[in-house]
Parts: C-alpha cells; structure tokens; sequence
C-alpha cells in the first residue's frame, strides 16, 4: 500500500480543482426573446369592389419593459367610421430584442390564431372574417366592416392571440369563437382597445 | 418559548382524534407494566447495552454471563439485556460475540438497578479467512427515525424517491404533476429538509416547487428518514427532516453479486430497469468494488378518464464506487450521474390568469391527446453529477479520524413552450457548482461516552448559460459556509442521553442584470443551534425517545431575489432581499413498542419557527399585453407547525397480518392567524397481507390488499386559486411471490395501484388545478440477485 502514502497529495489535487472550477461567472445581459412590446392594428380603408382607398391608418399598443411589474401597457383607441369597410393587419414586435414577431408568427401559422371579441363583436357593431394572403386562418390580415347603424359611439375590441392551439377543434374557425380556451393552447396575447365610432 | 410550546402540545393532544387517544393509553398501559415489573423488592438487576465499538450499532444475540452466578442473558435487538435475581455483591460478567474480543468486567452491585454499555471491538484479523467487515456508518440519534430497506423498498421499486417515501408515516409528497414528487416531512419540503446522496448533502436547485431531488434511489438498499431538527449534525437547513439515501456497504470479500431489477407498468406504459454488480478483490483483502446502474422511460400518464399531455419521461442514471477498508483505514471514492428529461402536462402551462381561470373552472385539461412517449415543450433536462472521496483512520480503538470531499455538478434546462428557434433554448439554464468539504473526529469511549467534533465547509457557485432569451429568474451567486460542531452522547443501560451544538456562518454575493442594470447584494448570516435529546428503553420492547433541537435556515437565493414572471404559472414573484434567517425550535417524541406480535410507533412534533418565508398573494394583478397576472410576494410569518404519525402492525396469526400508517399536521401562521398553502391533509393507509406460501414458509407468497383514506384539507389559506379538491380513498392490491432458483432468490411482484380507477385530485399537487391524478395502474416487478 505504497500509493496510499501518496494519497494525500492527489486528494488535496482534486480538492484544489474542484474548488478553483467553483466560482460564479459575471452577469450576462439577457435580452427577452420572447415578450412582444408593441402591438400595431392597421386599417386600410377598402371601397366597395375592395380595393383600397386613402391612407392607412394604425392604432398601437405598447408595453415598452414587455412583462416587468411597474409598468403598465399604453393602449390608444381604435377610431373607425361607421358604414366603412377595412383591411385590418397586425402588427407584432418585440422592441428590447428589435424583432418583429408577425413573421414568427406566419412561419407558425399551424399553432397560431387571433381571435377578436368584446362588446363590438357581440353587440354586431363591427364584424370581421380572416382574410390572410397565405389562406391559413391565422388573422394577421383580416377583413373588418363597421355597422352603418352601430347604437353607440364607444365600444371594445379584444384581440387576443392563441399559440399552440388545435385548429380544427370545433368552432375554432370562426374568428369569434368566444370558447378560444377549449382549443388548448395558451394567450401570447390578450389587449382591449377601446374603440371610437365616428 | 419553551413553555409555550409545551403548552401548545399538550392542547395537541387534547385535539387528536380518538384513535391516537387509544393508542397512548394503550402504550401508558404498557409503561406501567413494565416500570411495575423491576419494582419487586430485594432483587438487584443489571441491566446493560452491547455495541459495537466501531459505529454503535446494536449487537444482537450476544451471550451475557455471571460466572458466580452461572446465570446470564442474550442481547436482544437493541442490544439491551437483562439479568434479574441477584444478591448484592461483585460480579465478573463476560461478553462474548463472534467475531469480537471478549470482554470481562468486574461489577460490584449495591443499588437496585445497576446499567452499563459496553462496546465490543471486532477481533478480524487474529482468525485466518475471516471476511473483514465493510465500515457500515450508522445514524445514532434520539430523534425520530424510519427506514425503508428489504421488502418494502422491493415493492417501492419503479417509484421516484419522493412517491418511495410516501410509505413512511409523517412523509407526503410535494408534487408537480405525476412525474415531479418531492418528499415533504412533517409539512416540510424543498430547502427545509435535507437529502444525502451516500452522506453528501445533495445541491440542486431545490427551492423550486417543481424541481425534483436529483438522485436515483435503485442505488439505495436502505432509505432512512430523520424527523427531527438536525442541523447540528447536517448543517443548515435540515429544519424539517433529513433523508439519507445509502447505497449499501462495499464488498469486502472476493464474493461477486449481482442483481437485477425488471419492472413495467401499464399506465403510462413504464419500463424500467435497474442492474448493478459488486465484488471484492482476490488480492488486495479489504478492496471491493460495485457498479451501478438504471434506466426508465415512460409516456404520457392516464387519469381516469383522459390521457395527461406530454407527461412521458426518461431517465438514466449511473453510479460506481471503489473502496478500501482495512483495520485502521478506510478509503472511499464514489460517483454519480443522474439524468433526466422530464414532460410538464401541456394544460398546465398558461399564458395569462383568464387561461389560468378557465382551466380550473373546466376541471380537467382542454386537449384530449392519445397515448404517446414523445417529450415536447414544456419539459425540463436535468443532469446531476456527484464525485465523493471519503477516508477514515482509526487512531486508535476509541478514536476515529473522518475526512470526505464531495463535489457537485447541477445542469438544469427549462425548456417553455416558444416561437420559432426559441423553442430549441432554455428558458431556465442554470448550472450549480458545489464543493462541501467535512472533516471530524468520532469517539466511542470504552465508557459511556461517544460522540463527534467537526468542521464542515461548502462553497456554491450558481451560474445562469448565457443565451435562454429570458431574464433570469434567479442572479448569478457565490456561497460560502463555514460550520463548527460538536455532539456528545451519553448510554448508560437503557438510558441515552445526548447533547450537540454548532455554529456557522453563511455568506452570499450575487449579480444580475435586470433591465440593463446590475443588481448586486453581499449578504451574510451566522447563526447557532443547539440540541438535546434523549431514548429510554423502558422495556426490551418498549422504548421512548424526546428531541429538542433549534434549526436554521438562511433565506434561499429566489426568495431574495425573485423578481417578474413566473413562467406557466402566470403569476408574478416578487423577492425581498432584506428577508433574515427562519429560526425554528422543534420537539420530536416518539414511543415505540415491539412485541413478536405487534409493532407500535407512534411520534408527536411541535415546530414552532421564527420568520417562516411563504409566498403569499398580495391580492393585486398585473397587466401587461399578454393580460393580466396575479402578484404574490415573499413574506415572513411566525409558524407553528404540530402533528403526529402513527404506524403500527400486528401479527393475527402466522399467515395473516395488519399494518396501519397515519398522519395528521396542523400549520399555523401565528401572525395573521391563517392557514399557509400545501400542508398535506390527514391521511391514513391501513390493509391485510395474507401469506399463501406453504406451512416450511408460508411468506414466500403473500398479497396485500391496503386502503388509502385521504382528508379534504379543511385548513385553507385565505387566498388560493381553486379551492381544496374533497376527501378520496383509493385501494390497492399488491401480490409477491419469492421463488428460490438454484441457491438464489427471485422475487415477483404485482400490484394494482388505485384499483377502481377512482377519479381523485390530491391537494399536495400542484397540478390538481389542471387535471385528476393518475388512474389505475398494474405493475409488474423482478427482482433477482445471483
């Protein structure tokens, strides 16, 4: 037992290395991939062969911190004209990383859908039915058309936006579809606008 | 504080139900018995305690003699003898044990109950082809103690450590859905207990309701639960209990083993299988060896009436270790590799309070998978490295020298449900390093006397991997503590008494970004504790034990720290970083009575602890565009926390036995006067096995049917996201067949767990939001040795 004479010596050796690798690194700045900062709905008037006319018009909402307490999100109301019909986009970016996420969004087009509810769409004042180029239902284009007799001039609009969802789960295809949760999946997004109605 | 919780106990006692009321009058009727029985006039009695010099491990069935008297005794298995009749006068008494030096001692009687202990040292190596005995350590406490070794742990065998343990009365689980168990003591789990892997404290990132202890318990023969306070011994944080997980001593002989262990189950269509092999050297006497090995995989778990998304797992684990044990000398080096790669149930995660809402409102999860193995996001990767070397020298028959290393690797990978490439990154990288280091020196004195000094350090280095998209949850830390200790015991005959106190002091630095700005906070605790305790064999099978200790715990890094989402839960955490140390007293008595026929453990705790870190909701939301989410802030409270455990069994008759294991806990947060969250309701597991087996040995078939009766939690907190789920009872039936095969034993196995498929959501699991527990399960279970 010779070695065991030695044995000090290569004990106090991993001693010494398991202490020197036990040390924490310095902080790294973490960047928030995944947060979405600021929400743009942008309406592009159509005439009645649904060709566009006049300028386009956005309403946004933006939480620059993304999900931080203190802050809360800055939200402007959506002002629409009654009568009129729209091509209505969304807008999705991410500002802390400088991303937009409404690509992600179409490269996933299978696990994706906005759903649009709220007192405009239940008291019949707006109506819409997706409308995106790539004919997936996903909502990112849509086409939204304003009552010509609406009862009211303030209403609300709450886009909400499903990830992970099963697509063909019954109803899921109605762009209303008020019971959203029983498709599965989770909110990545969930903004009232409030909506002026000129 | 002491009256206080004197008082608080006896008022416990008055509340228990009846049934713990019969049992101590039952157990009083006993200790009446027996204190009346040595009471008869004018004999003396010498009364004594036989260990081994070693470790202090009781000596059964060694041979007491009076040579003048020609009368003597048999140690029972406690080691205590009793030899009653005799005059006044010296006595020589002679000890023998095989294997052991006799002793021979001159004792001179006079009073009437006359105790001694008396330590016999191994004889080894004077006999040519004697094996030499493996260094076994034993746990010498007055606390209370439970073990699960030989054929319960056999039937426990497939399970994770935490469900293991569910086994043991007082022990529950923590669980985050059917994959995720964490053992919970006496209503405390996570950084109030302690785990040893093979005698080093396990680091991971326990703080965290959903992270599992890292360790494989197929390397356990022998699971040991300690329920008291023994941050003396252990060091901080053993507040509620300590679990040793041991792997069994290594070979000293050149004789080969291995055994193997086959299991599968049908719901979640489980495989697993475990395989280890151990031998001992031709050459070197003394040098032996043993590998270890498992591997598990699963798919999603079935509730009753549904499959549970993404719930399948796998895990692979290996350990080795070779070791040298000599008469003086004993060296050690070990190593474990556990890894595992864990499904969260899909439903569970939700992206905001109204998600959160509806799903609890629907009771049951919105998708409605098949069967499938495959593991998706949400899921967690978590490999956990462990190396040791232990040596020990026998300075001399009474002394003995301890030294052991240990280093610790902790990968963890949190992996969320994301867009695009983010889906392939962790949300949660963290990497934990560990060194602890311990150095004391063991006596057991020829006299009454043993104990321990010591010094034990551990320094921690958590880093968070750069690159998961996310703000950390936790910061970037170095820790460091120091801990002094020492502990003395007294034995004399039936009585043991002992005594331990320690001091430490902790130091933590840790940085972050947060924002774009860096935190930074050099924080530091010291603090003492202290215990006493004592055993007191009133009878060879009746014997009472009373631990007081103090414990402590320094507030743990994401109760400091955390601050924002947590993620899935949709709930917003808020750290306090002023938060000070918990301080907790807890008293642990314990009777225990053991009789051919019956077996009787009953234990009652009181653990009143000082600045009880919990989580509480503040009763505000935060919106942001994702919707809103509930904010709970970490917050202490005065705690008190009291219960009992009680398991028993009886032997009808050969064939024919009855078990009975129960608890009941009862939390206080004596602030506010509320309930805290997840504190296990009462429950109780009781059955009947049956021996088939014929007349020669009727135990080589048996089945057991048992029944689990689980109270609803009446005892809320004020603010909880779905109320407590109501009272189920499950039945269960177990069958075990031993079949000898040539010179070696095959045992077989099959249980039916939740035999009725019965749809039950326990309160302990944080999933009870989102989906039932498991439903029926058959398992089938080999076991051979050759």
């Amino acid at each position: 037992m010779k070695d065991l004479r030695k044995l000090p010596i290569y004990l106090f050796g991993v001693l010494a290395l398991g202490f020197a690798s036990c040390e924490s690194n310095d902080p790294e700045e973490e960047n928030d991939g995944e947060v979405i900062t600021e929400v743009t709905l942008n309406f592009q008037e159509l005439d009645a062969t649904g060709n566009p006319m006049g300028l386009v018009t956005s309403f946004k909402a933006s939480d620059p911190e993304g999900i931080e307490v203190g802050s809360s999100p800055i939200i402007q109301p959506v002002t629409l004209t009654r009568g009129k019909t729209y091509r209505m986009t969304i807008a999705v970016y991410n500002g802390i990383e400088d991303e937009d996420i409404t690509e992600e969004i179409l490269a996933e087009a299978d696990v994706h859908q906005f759903y649009f509810l709220g007192s405009a769409f239940t008291s019949n004042i707006l109506s819409i039915s997706y409308d995106d180029p790539s004919g997936d239902l996903i909502g990112l284009q849509n086409i939204l058309s304003v009552s010509s007799s609406p009862g009211t001039n303030n209403t609300q609009m709450q886009v909400v936006l499903r990830h992970d969802l099963d697509k063909n789960f019954p109803g899921a295809t109605n762009p209303n579809f008020a019971n959203f949760v029983q498709a599965g999946g989770e909110t990545d997004l969930d903004i009232t606008f409030p909506v002026v109605i000129n | 504080m002491f009256q206080k919780l004197w008082f608080n106990s006896f008022a416990a006692i008055t509340f228990a139900t009846v049934l713990h009321y019969r049992v101590i009058l039952f157990l009083a009727a006993f200790a009446f018995i027996a204190i009346e029985s040595y009471a008869q006039q004018c004999n003396l009695i010498l009364r004594g305690k036989v260990l081994h010099q070693e470790n202090d491990n009781a000596i059964e069935a060694a041979y007491v003699w009076i040579l003048e008297t020609r009368t003597g005794a048999v140690s029972d298995q406690n080691g205590n003898f009793v030899v009653r009749d005799l005059c006044p006068g010296t006595y020589t008494v002679t000890i023998q044990f095989l294997g052991h030096k006799e002793i021979r001692q001159t004792i001179n009687l006079t009073s009437n109950t006359t105790s001694q202990t008396f330590r016999m040292e191994e004889e080894s190596f004077e006999l040519g082809g004697v094996e030499v005995h493996g260094h076994q350590e034993a746990i010498q406490t007055t606390t209370a103690v439970s073990s699960l070794y030989g054929d319960a742990l056999l039937q426990s065998r497939g399970e994770s450590l935490g469900e293991s343990l569910k086994r043991i009365a007082g022990v529950t689980t923590f669980s985050t859905g059917n994959t995720i168990s964490k053992p919970v003591i006496h209503g405390m789990h996570s950084n109030r207990i302690m785990i040893l892997n093979n005698g080093i404290r396990l680091e991971g990132q326990q703080w965290g309701a959903e992270h599992a202890p890292e360790i494989d318990p197929f390397l356990a023969d022998e699971i040991t639960v300690i329920k008291g306070a023994e941050t003396v011994r252990f060091g901080p944080e053993a507040m509620g209990g300590v679990i040793l997980v041991n792997p069994p001593s290594l070979p000293t002989s050149k004789k080969h083993v291995t055994e193997i262990n086959l299991l599968g189950a049908t719901n979640g269509r489980m495989g697993n299988i475990s395989a280890s092999h151990q031998g001992g050297s031709k050459k070197i006497k003394g040098l032996g060896y043993r590998l270890q090995g498992s591997a598990k995989r699963a798919g999603n778990v079935r509730s009753p009436g549904y499959f549970q998304a993404n719930t399948g797992m796998s895990e692979y684990n290996f350990s080795g270790s070779v070791g040298y044990s000599s008469k003086k000398l004993g060296v050690e080096a070990y190593y474990s590799f556990f890894n595992t790669e864990l499904g969260i149930l899909r439903d569970a995660h939700t992206g905001n309070l109204s998600d959160l809402t509806e799903i609890i409102e629907n009771g049951r999860p919105f998708s409605n998978p098949e069967f499938s193995y495959q593991i998706n996001n949400p899921r967690q990767v978590v490999a956990h490295h462990l190396a040791k070397i232990k040596s020990h020298y026998h300075l001399n028959p009474e002394w003995k020298l301890n030294f052991q290393y240990g280093f610790q690797l902790n990968n963890r990978e949190e992996y969320d449900r994301r867009r695009g490439d983010l889906n392939a990154r962790p949300s949660l990288d963290l990497q934990l390093f560990t060194n602890t280091i311990d150095l004391f020196l063991d006596h057991n004195l020829k006299s009454n006397w043993s104990g321990s000094f010591g010094v034990n350090v551990i320094q921690q280095a958590n880093n968070n991997i750069p690159g998961t998209g996310v703000t950390p949850l936790i910061p970037n830390y170095d820790m460091f503590n120091a801990g002094l200790y020492a502990m003395e015991k007294y034995l004399k005959g039936p009585l043991e008494i002992e005594v331990g106190a320690r001091y430490d002091y902790r130091t933590l630095s840790a940085a972050r970004f947060v924002q774009g700005e860096l935190q930074e906070a050099d924080l530091s605790y010291q603090n003492f504790s202290a215990f006493a305790g004592g055993l007191y064999q009133l009878s060879p099978n009746f014997a009472f034990t009373s631990n007081l200790g103090t414990a402590w715990r320094p507030p743990n890094v994401n109760e400091l720290f955390s601050q924002g989402l947590h993620h899935g839960a949709a709930a917003v955490e808020i750290g306090d970083p002023t938060m000070v140390s918990e301080n907790s007293l807890k008293w642990v008595n314990g009777l225990e009575y053991e009789s051919e026929k019956a077996l009787v453990e009953f234990t009652a705790y009181a653990n009143q602890i000082k600045n009880y870190i919990y989580l509480s909701p503040t009763g505000e939301t935060f919106v942001s565009l994702r919707g809103t989410f509930n904010v709970y802030e970490y917050l202490q409270a005065d705690a008190f926390f009291y219960g009992f455990d009680l398991s028993g069994s009886y032997t009808f008759s050969d064939r024919l036995n009855g078990y009975l294991k129960g608890s009941i806990i009862r939390a206080k947060n004596t602030d506010e006067g509320n309930y805290f969250p997840f504190i296990p309701s009462d429950r109780m597991d009781w059955g009947f096995s049956y021996a088939l087996g014929r007349e020669s040995n009727p135990n080589s078939d048996r089945i057991t049917v048992g029944n689990l009766v689980v109270a609803r939690q009446k005892r809320e907190p004020d603010f909880d996201l779905a109320a407590a789920p109501p009272a189920y009872t499950l039945f269960n039936f177990g069958y075990q067949k031993k079949i000898q095969v040539s010179k070696n034993q095959l045992n077989i196995g099959f249980q039916i767990n939740n035999l009725f498929n019965t749809e039950y959501k326990e309160y302990m699991n944080r999933f009870r939001y989102f989906s039932a527990d498991m439903g029926r399960n058959f398992l089938i279970k080999l076991n051979y040795k050759f």
